[in-house]
């Protein structure tokens, strides 16, 4: 059984695409959302405010879409994403003040 | 817990007592009433659950033994339970709950433990196998659970077994013969195995075992085990027979208890047998010692004296009666004979006494042995004739002297032929002199009644006469011969005898060339010819002739003086009571032995020397009646003779005759003025010498006879006898000195300080003791000492002295006369009284083996003033243990020959010292294997008799309690391991650590105790407490008071209410008043503690920043001082990363300190500790707090941190890694990290747990992966653990699995991974910011 995952597709009031996820990523879930990206084209705007967990199985995924996806992430994924090195490849966005916290599963 | 519910009481149980108790029955009780579940107990419970339902009221039991058949068989088993009642919504009872506990084990492991511990509580060390049997078998038969009935079996010599003892069986059933065959078949209980030291399961079937009583049990037992009962060393002295409990599985426990039970019997057998076998050894050698000593001391003092008062008037009267009628003179001869007996006989006896006590003054000088012996046995040669017997002396020359010491070779040759004489009746008596090999072979050969073959080798024991032989006199003391083998043994020879019943006797001595085998300062250089016989030989020869046919025995009597005259007046032996000795010195050989001649025809006894020195010595030695020198000698002259004898008060009245070739009134003049007291110019006439001779003996004697009287008396004083002049210089001595001391008259004077005197370089003690007394002698008037002196071959001796101020008549000047005593024996006898009880103080106070080693050896280099004192164990193999004062060396240090020595020692008896010049050593036993000692004395100091049978009594003594202390050490260690059985829980919850430490000395377990109690709601009883007393009793105590405990805090888990329901408990039970408890109950969760304190030390809290609280609310007396008042309770949150201290009073009150200052080292011990693993906490809080000496009272110690630590084991699947994440972020949560730390960690264990199952286990998906963390105040440790092997990270090929690890070491301070064949662990560590 795969850690619940909710991806909620969108638009960002400029256009570009919003992919909003909410949850834990780790290696049980992943093909869900490595499904999700690749049912994409173009700039993605990938929203992990309502993510409290990423593993290196998830950043492997985002490594793939690394050109072409901004990221706007939870304070405390921040560490993972720098020591990863994706933050040196892809523009990473702290949530906006007043945005509720992730729920926890 | 169970519960019984509904009209059928419908059984219900949890998870704890389905496992605990419910056993083989589960599932199959689940919905069945209750009393079918327990139809076994039925009996029991039944009425107490119809009372609950009836009445409504609760039940309490303590520890009811119950047969539980849950196992296959009726099994006992003891619960401690209460049965309280369950209503309805109405109120009605419709059910019942029972809380219970088992104590099955505890009170097992409790009785069993007071049965090891009263066998091995003997209090009187000392007593014999039956009394130690008995003892043990009264400590058997208390035990009728464990073992219904005891058969103790010792095998004898031809390997049947009798029966020693037997509990719970009556005598004369068939079960337990009185003896048991060796083997095969009739035997009851079979006898090889356990003589080969194995144990057996005896099944009782069949028909001996019928009718077997029961013990404590209804039916009687169906199984015995036999325990050979070991011997260290050895085959096993016999074998326990021990009939089990059939009510108990024989597991390692119960087995491990028969055994030890049969230790504890084997030992006191082995105890009580050892130690009477060197008992009774040790009283042998000292009865046979004080035998001898006191012996001999008696006949040498107790005869000598009133032999010189017989002797001396005797003479004088046999002069003045010379001219009386026959018979009168004739019975006067047969007391002078006898007398001269007696003389002989108290004379050996003092040869023995000498040769004992070391003092036989032998001078060893080289002579022509076969010469000696011819002329020693031409002496016997008319009594030999006489009886008819043919003489043979074949004694050609040797190839080289021999070294002997004349007076004993005297009595060697002589006693040889007076007993050939005497047992010879026809044939011959042979004397042969001749070499071979390096020996000089003297052999005495007679065709007499010869010695029957059983008595041949008593034929030199002192006193062994052969009963009913024919000889020529039943007369005799049965010790000539011993003394032969004595003196014979002193010249460094042997004695042979070989003999035939009616042919004959040969004895056979052979003396080796050379000096080598002598003592060195005994030797004196080659002296030459053989000198006449001296007159000791006249008693063996008068005593022969009396054994003859009557006949004129009166013409042989002075057969080696020349017979006296036929005309007493020409002769001066008549009238004189002995033969005069007269000294010649004269460097002319010729004129010597004409003069010799001459005088001897006269009837004087002749000594004869070379020139003035010599004769100044021989003077010295033994002053001669008469002294006939020449004046022109080379190294000293007749006038510097006669200056030098007149200059010592000892010889000045020595008369003195000079003979000179020098003619003329001048010389004759000079000689005169010089002190001379007659002169001769040669050529001189026989008559004219002998006449001048006579008239100055004559005079001499006239004039000396006071001095010669005063002389007599003082040699036979018994006592040494001195005189010293003002300066302290030795003038005079008499012989008792001289066998006291070794010094001879030949030194005299001897000038302080005087060569007797301890050595001030080696024994200062001993020289300043005799020099205090030295000093007192010269100071004061008289005075009385007992000092330390040394004889002159080395030995220590003792003495008592006693002088007094006297005036020299003659000189008017003021002496010193003084007299002393050997009080050797006493002292020493007083110095091993004290020794023994030295050496029993260091064995009592040692606690352990080693310590009670090294306490003897170090007592042992005191009393010897040893070097050094050296114990080899040989434990194991060739090379042994060795322990030693001073640093121990190792074995292959030591030199080959020490090596050599000690290991020879081990063939040796035991407790036989053995000595050379550098020490003494002896064997005994150790526990451990044969014990080699070895007393090194380092320089040349001999080891006297005195020391060996001292070193025997004491190495006696530390073989006894070496064995005791060996006891007592196995005694602790059974202790302790069974006090800890019943201690605790045999699990302790996660995040408790706990120790038990008994009191050091007197080594006793006490009543202190931990427990935890997991209780129903999750949360955990915590209890310490600490019961009054020590011992037995007190352990007893606290096993209930814990049991108690447990329950009440399963019922209701409230401190408060639990103590004071203790309170009431306590009261009813002796010796459980003022204990006190710590009770709390921890919510393991949330960190919250209630708790409730009986008079016990606050608990100490260590907080993670460093600071300490101490739980001190809640407090109120022991328990049962108020009972009935309620108790209250204190509650804290013990926060995350703290740790908790609970402990009783032992760990923290020393003698002399306030008990606060133990709290606060007891909390800084705790701090100093709270980064370190819990456990390794404890460990390491006991030894911090260990004082100098080992704790004196018991110690229970109780650690908790919260939270306790995380263990989590799933199956390696991806979808468990939320569950599991979910679970380390609630203890993290518990932990109060900071968040980011949390995140952390959170991250670094989820990429561990992902290698786990993506790697480790990606063959073997499912099989566990186990992850667990713990925190300390400052620190977090997290280990990840699979059964897999990870890949290589390839990031290349796979960018993500090498990023996982990255990602580990960038969250953690340190990772580590650890591939195994069996798995690979994954540690990783951070520092809390």
């Amino acid at each position: 059984m795969a850690t619940p995952l909710t991806l909620t597709p969108g638009r960002r009031p400029d256009g570009t695409a919003l992919l909003t996820v909410a949850g834990e990523v780790d290696m049980s879930n992943t093909d869900v959302l490595a499904a999700a990206l690749d049912s994409t084209a173009g700039r993605l705007v990938l929203d992990l405010t309502a993510v409290d967990y990423l593993d290196s199985a998830g950043l492997s995924v985002l490594f793939s879409h690394a050109d072409r996806i901004e990221l706007i992430a939870n304070p405390l994924l921040i560490p993972v994403l720098t020591v990863s090195g994706l933050a040196d490849l892809t523009t990473i966005h702290t949530p906006e003040p007043g945005t509720p916290p992730a729920p926890r599963l | 817990m169970w519960m019984a519910w509904g009209p059928r009481l419908t059984f219900f149980c949890n998870a704890a007592y389905r496992r605990d108790t419910l056993g083989r029955k589960y599932p199959w009780a689940l919905g069945r009433s209750a009393n079918e579940v327990w139809a076994e107990i039925w009996d029991d419970i039944g009425p107490r659950i119809d009372t609950v339902l009836t009445t409504g009221k609760a039940t309490w039991d303590e520890a009811l033994l119950l047969f539980l058949e849950r196992s296959g068989y009726p099994e006992e088993t003891y619960h401690t339970f209460s049965y309280s009642p369950l209503r309805d919504d109405a109120g009605a009872v419709v059910g019942m709950l029972c809380v219970v506990s088992e104590e099955t084990e505890r009170v097992i492991g409790q009785r069993r433990m007071a049965t090891l511990r009263d066998l091995g509580s003997d209090p009187s060390v000392v007593r014999t196998e039956q009394e130690m049997l008995a003892f043990a078998g009264r400590q058997l038969g208390r035990n009728p659970r464990d073992l219904p009935f005891t058969l103790t079996y010792l095998f004898r010599d031809d390997g049947s077994a009798r029966l020693a003892n037997a509990t719970g069986v009556p005598a004369g059933h068939p079960a337990a013969p009185a003896t048991l065959p060796a083997d095969g078949p009739g035997g009851v209980w079979p006898t090889a195995a356990p003589a080969r030291g194995e144990s057996v399961l005896m099944e009782l079937d069949g028909v001996p075992f019928a009718g077997l009583p029961t013990g404590d049990w209804p039916e009687p037992p169906t199984q015995a085990l036999m325990v050979p009962l070991l011997q260290q060393g050895g085959a096993p002295h016999g074998f326990l027979v021990a009939a089990l409990n059939r009510y108990r599985p024989l597991e390692d426990t119960y087995r491990g208890f028969v055994e030890l039970a049969a230790g504890h019997v084997a030992a006191g057998i082995a105890s009580a047998r050892s130690y009477q076998a060197q008992q009774r050894r040790a009283e042998e050698l000292a009865e046979l010692d004080r035998a001898k000593t006191a012996f001999f001391s008696n006949i040498s003092h107790e005869f000598r004296t009133p032999l010189t008062l017989i002797m001396g008037p005797l003479e004088e009267l046999r002069g003045r009666l010379a001219g009386a009628d026959e018979e009168v003179r004739e019975e006067l001869e047969v007391v002078r004979r006898n007398g001269l007996r007696l003389n002989k006989l108290v004379n050996t006896l003092l040869d023995f006494s000498r040769i004992e006590a070391g003092r036989m003054q032998a001078h060893y000088e080289l002579v022509d042995l076969a010469a000696v012996t011819a002329e020693l046995a031409s002496v016997f040669r008319s009594a030999v004739e006489r009886a008819g017997l043919g003489f043979e002396v074949d004694c050609p020359a040797l190839p080289e002297p021999v070294h002997i010491d004349r007076d004993m070779w005297e009595k060697v040759v002589l006693n040889l032929l007076s007993n050939a004489l005497k047992f010879t009746f026809d044939g011959s008596i042979r004397v042969r002199v001749h070499a071979e090999d390096a020996h000089a072979v003297v052999t005495v050969a007679d065709t007499g009644i010869g010695v029957p073959a059983e008595e041949v080798p008593r034929l030199f024991e002192r006193f062994h006469r052969i009963e009913n032989a024919r000889a020529r006199s039943n007369e005799g003391s049965g010790i000539g011969l011993a003394l032969v083998k004595e003196l014979v043994g002193l010249h460094g020879g042997t004695i042979t005898a070989d003999s035939t019943e009616g042919e004959g006797t040969v004895f056979t001595i052979r003396l080796p060339f050379g000096s080598a085998h002598l003592p060195a300062d005994a030797v004196a250089p080659a002296v030459g010819t053989a000198d006449a016989v001296s007159t000791s030989a006249d008693p063996y020869v008068q005593e022969a002739m009396r054994w003859l046919p009557a006949d004129d025995t009166a013409a042989t009597a002075g057969e080696t003086t020349a017979a006296p005259s036929p005309d007493a007046s020409t002769g001066p032996a008549s009238v004189l009571p002995a033969p005069a000795h007269v000294l010649i010195a004269d460097d002319n050989a010729d004129m010597r032995e004409y003069l010799t001649r001459l005088l001897r025809g006269a009837g004087y006894r002749v000594s004869a020397v070379n020139d003035g020195r010599e004769a100044l010595r021989a003077v010295r030695t033994d002053a001669p009646d008469m002294v006939v020198s020449d004046v022109m000698m080379p190294r000293m002259d007749g006038l510097e003779l006669v200056a030098a004898l007149r200059a010592d008060p000892r010889t000045a009245s020595v008369p003195v005759l000079l003979l000179s070739a020098r003619a003329g009134q001048e010389a004759s003049i000079e000689g005169l003025e010089s002190g001379a007291d007659d002169y001769l110019v040669k050529p001189f006439a026989a008559a004219e010498l002998l006449a001048r001779v006579r008239a100055n003996v004559e005079l001499a004697r006239l004039r000396n006879h006071h001095a010669r009287w005063r002389t007599a008396l003082v040699d036979s004083l018994q006592e040494a006898f001195f005189v010293c002049d003002e300066e302290g210089a030795v003038v005079e001595i008499n012989a008792a000195f001289t066998d006291i001391l070794g010094y001879g008259v030949e030194g005299l004077p001897y000038q302080p300080v005087h060569p007797w005197w301890p050595d001030a370089a080696t024994d200062p003690d001993g020289h300043r003791q005799v020099a205090d007394a030295f000093e007192g002698l010269l100071r004061e008037g008289q005075g009385r000492y007992t000092v330390p002196v040394t004889h002159r071959d080395g030995h220590r001796l003792w003495i008592s002295v006693n002088f007094n101020y006297a005036q020299d008549p003659d000189t008017g000047r003021r002496v010193t006369v003084g007299t002393f005593r050997d009080v050797t024996a006493e002292h020493y006898a007083i110095q091993r009284e004290s020794a023994l009880a030295a050496l029993s103080l260091r064995l009592t106070e040692a606690t352990s083996l080693p310590e009670a080693l090294a306490g003897a050896l170090s007592e042992l280099k005191d009393l010897w003033r040893a070097r050094r004192v050296l114990a080899a164990v040989f434990d194991h193999g060739d090379e042994p243990t060795l322990t030693a004062t001073g640093t121990p060396p190792a074995w292959q240090q030591l030199p080959a020959e020490r090596r050599r020595f000690l290991a020879d020692l081990r063939h040796r008896p035991l407790l036989t010292p053995t000595s050379d010049h550098t020490g003494a050593g002896v064997l005994l036993e150790h526990p451990d294997g044969p014990l080699a000692l070895w007393i090194d004395l380092g320089d040349q100091r001999p080891f006297t008799g005195e020391d060996e049978l001292l070193l025997s009594l004491l190495a006696g003594h530390l073989a006894q309690g070496l064995v005791r202390t060996h006891q007592i050490d196995q005694q602790r260690e059974t202790a302790i391991t069974l006090q800890r059985a019943i201690l605790g829980p045999s699990r302790l919850p996660d995040g408790f650590a706990v120790r038990y430490e008994p009191a050091t000395r007197p080594l006793e377990v006490g009543g202190d105790w931990y427990d935890t109690v997991e209780l129903p709601d999750g949360r955990i009883g915590i209890v310490v407490g600490d019961c009054v007393g020590r011992g037995l009793e007190a352990a007893a105590v606290m096993g209930q008071l814990r049991s108690a405990c447990r329950a009440l805090l399963l019922q209701d888990a409230s401190p408060a209410r639990t103590l004071t329901a203790l309170d009431h408990f306590a009261a009813t039970i002796s010796g459980a008043r003022c204990t006190t408890v710590f009770c709390g109950v921890l919510d393991p969760g949330t960190g919250h503690l209630t708790y409730s304190s009986a008079g016990h030390p606050p608990g100490i809290l260590a907080l993670p920043d460093g600071t300490t609280r101490l739980l001190e609310d809640g407090r109120s007396v022991p328990l049962a001082v108020r009972p009935g008042r309620t108790r209250q309770e204190g509650e804290c949150t013990i926060p995350a990363r703290a740790t908790l201290l609970l402990y009783t009073d032992g760990l923290v009150e020393r003698r002399r300190r306030p008990l606060r200052a133990g709290i606060d080292q007891a909390g800084e011990a705790v701090q100093e500790g709270r980064g370190v693993a819990v456990d390794d906490l404890a460990t390491q809080v006991m030894d911090r707090m260990t004082p100098a000496g080992g704790y004196d009272d018991d110690v229970a110690l109780l650690l908790y941190r919260h939270p306790a630590p995380l263990e989590v084991s799933f199956p390696a699947e991806s979808s468990q890694l939320a569950p599991v994440r979910q679970a380390l972020r609630s203890w993290l949560d518990q932990c109060q990290l900071p968040s980011q730390t949390a995140q952390n960690v959170l991250v670094a264990a989820g990429e561990a747990c992902a290698n786990a199952i993506e790697h480790g286990h990606r063959h073997a998906p499912g099989d566990t992966v186990r992850l667990r963390a713990e925190v300390s105040a400052d620190d977090l440790r997290l280990t990840v653990v699979d059964t897999g092997h990870w890949k290589t990270p390839r990031p290349e090929a796979n960018a993500h699995r090498g990023r996982g690890v990255t990602l580990m070491r960038a969250m953690m301070r340190q990772v580590t991974i650890t591939p195994t064949p069996s798995g690979t662990t994954v540690d990783m560590y951070t520092r809390i910011a």
